[in-house]
């Protein structure tokens, strides 16, 4: 049973550093804080269906779906562009770093009806 | 008369003969010699009772589509980067990924905290194979003394393939056998994205499947060959393919242990 666990503890660490196949698959928090300093958390879910990456901002009652966010391998650009449910824009314009790594982000600017903040999505 | 009888007894005891290995596969005019057999005729790709042997020494040391010609280091690093579009038919990304991985040495290779080879890999990571025919539950199991020490298992009852997006992807997939004459052909779906199928560090996605043919050409050697089909990551389907060679005695004992081994 011991072994067992062992076992278990071993499997557990080694895939939480293991590098996944296309970058941007999976959930993403940023956890940042805005110029009035306010406290904002944004959650990102994304899929890549081969052509575009598609997901949801906010997973949840008041979720924004979308499909058109854009990966540039040269640098590793990631691009959102998103209407709000009140259709306002939603905007995001980041860089991947720790791409090898489970644990990787995407910095960048994230901007809509709140304001213009600086935001770091690390993969979960 | 008598003479004449005799004739026709031994004619009609070889048209037998030859009707019975036609139907039985044993040593037909197309079977390759001394590849060993079970009763049935099927191949055995794996030892016979009494013998000591695995596969191992194989051939390639990368995983580079058919008909292409670039060099790699032993350990699947390319001996020019200007080369890495040529390995395989990339998507953007992908290439931008394998490029990536290529220019760092392979410091995020899962390997390196011993999780296991993805399916081709395994065929070309040192350390050996054997193939465990169960025919009484129509399975197949493959182990090897490479990497982390894994086994597969190809189930040969007929069943179909699992949808890809109906199952949680797993390191080695699920995969369904059959035989196309002498050739085990296994069909692998239900991946996960959390290993590497190559030491060259070759990208994949949840939607790739894996079709593979093992042939034991003459009894020493075993063809291997690929089929790579991830839309997601490659503009194409693509083949890769090598040999392996028999090796008489027991797979080695070795372990992965902090990704050393």
């Amino acid at each position: 049973m011991r072994g067992l666990y062992a076992a278990f503890l071993l499997v557990a660490a080694t895939a939480s550093v293991a590098q996944e196949g296309f970058p941007l698959d999976g959930t993403w928090r940023s956890e940042s804080t805005a110029k009035d300093g306010s406290h904002r958390t944004i959650v990102l879910v994304m899929q890549w269906d081969g052509k575009s990456v598609t997901g949801t901002i906010n997973p949840g009652p008041k979720g924004i779906d979308f499909t058109g966010g854009t990966l540039n391998p040269d640098g590793w650009k990631f691009t959102l562009d998103v209407k709000n449910a009140k259709g306002g824009p939603v905007h995001f314009e980041g860089t991947i770093s720790n791409l090898g790594k489970y644990n990787r982000a995407v910095a960048g600017k994230w901007t809509d009806a709140a304001g213009t903040i600086d935001a770091k999505f690390v993969h979960e | 008369m008598k003479m004449k009888n005799h004739k026709k007894a031994l004619l009609s005891v070889a048209l037998l003969a030859i009707a019975n290995m036609a139907a039985t596969g044993v040593a037909s005019a197309a079977s390759p010699a001394g590849v060993p057999r079970f009763a049935d005729g099927k191949i055995r790709l794996d030892r016979v009772p009494g013998e000591k042997g695995y596969w191992d020494n194989p051939s390639a040391t990368s995983l580079v589509e058919k008909g292409v010609n670039v060099a790699f280091e032993p350990n699947g690093k390319l001996k020019n980067i200007a080369d890495a579009g040529k390995v395989a038919p990339f998507q953007p990304w992908a290439l931008a990924l394998y490029k990536y991985r290529q220019q760092n040495n392979f410091v995020d290779d899962p390997m390196k905290v011993c999780i296991g080879p993805g399916n081709p890999r395994q065929m070309m990571t040192p350390g050996g194979v054997r193939f465990i025919q169960d025919n009484n539950y129509k399975r197949m199991y493959m182990i090897f003394g490479g990497g982390n020490h894994n086994w597969r298992t190809i189930y040969m009852d007929g069943r179909d393939p699992p949808n890809a997006e109906e199952v949680n992807g797993t390191f080695l997939g699920l995969a369904v056998g059959k035989w196309e004459g002498d050739t085990l052909v296994s069909t692998s779906t239900g991946f996960n994205t959390r290993f590497w199928m190559s030491n060259g560090g070759l990208p994949h996605t949840e939607g790739l499947t894996l079709t593979e043919r093992f042939k034991r050409v003459s009894k020493d050697t075993l063809d291997y060959e690929v089929t790579i089909d991830d839309p997601r990551t490659y503009t194409r389907p693509w083949k890769a393919g090598w040999t392996l060679r028999w090796v008489a005695g027991d797979i080695p004992e070795q372990f992965c242990e902090n990704g050393r081994e």
